[in-house]
């Protein structure tokens, strides 16, 4: 594994999980930016754990933009947990609320689609970083931004061993003045 | 910090370290054991896991 400031380099065996991440990644990067953040960038880089879920940030985006998303999700064989048509999906996401895919007929893993209208969810759509897997790309956020969210924001026992695995593998190559930003962003 | 959550953190260092200090292949081939059985053996309905996400399907 590389981890530079330009990206992340992986040669990993895929999982299910990577999978799914990689395949529902490729169909939004057709239509918008998007990032992975919280617990699968942990995963993808080694973590010893499992998720059900992935999340995903998208700009906030019109209701015309929102509706090829979901039509060309729909095509390639994913549904919708949680809402029952682009409209409602919509109505959720401009609400603040998450929306759910998943592959037909399964129910996990699925990806938890937000909007980022938020300063905190703005800045990771910007400073997302792509992780290059074996011949495939997918983009996560920004290391330090997720150490620093992970241990001030969220705090829970996993999110706080999430950072932990974050910060370990970084090891001497962690930017302690980016980090020290984040975390001013964040109070 | 509690035994129990002092005890995993040493685990997430023991893993980092093995992680930092062996080819991706070797390391990911384990972390997907756990991964793809986990994914595999997983029996919820949609309603059962927006439940236990405390969310509410919009049907």
């Amino acid at each position: 594994m590389e981890i530079t400031p330009k990206g992340i380099r992986l040669d990993r065996e895929l999982s299910d999980l990577d999978k799914f991440a990689i395949d529902f990644s490729r169909i939004i990067a057709r239509h918008a930016r998007y990032v992975i953040v919280s617990g699968y960038v942990s995963i993808l880089l080694g973590r010893a754990r499992v998720s059900e879920d992935i999340d995903m940030l998208l700009p906030e985006m019109d209701m015309t933009k929102w509706k090829k998303i979901y039509s060309s999700l729909t095509k390639s064989g994913y549904y919708c947990l949680n809402a029952q048509d682009a409209g409602a999906a919509y109505d959720y996401l401009r609400s603040g609320i998450a929306v759910r895919f998943a592959p037909d007929g399964i129910v996990i893993p699925n990806m938890e689609i937000l909007f980022a209208p938020d300063k905190v969810q703005k800045l990771a759509l910007a400073t997302r970083i792509p992780a290059f897997v074996g011949k495939e790309k997918i983009f996560v956020s920004d290391l330090e931004l997720q150490i620093a969210y992970k241990e001030r924001v969220l705090k829970s026992p996993k999110d706080m061993e999430d950072a932990r695995h974050l910060r370990l593998l970084l090891g001497n190559g962690i930017n302690k003045l980016k980090l020290n930003k984040y975390e001013r962003a964040l109070k | 910090m509690n035994s129990n959550r002092k005890q995993r953190m040493d685990f997430v260092g023991y893993w980092a370290d093995y992680v930092r200090t062996h080819a991706d292949k070797d390391w990911s081939a384990q972390q997907n054991i756990i991964i793809n059985s986990c994914l595999r053996n997983a029996a919820l309905t949609k309603e059962q896991f927006l439940e236990m996400k405390h969310e509410k399907s919009r049907f």
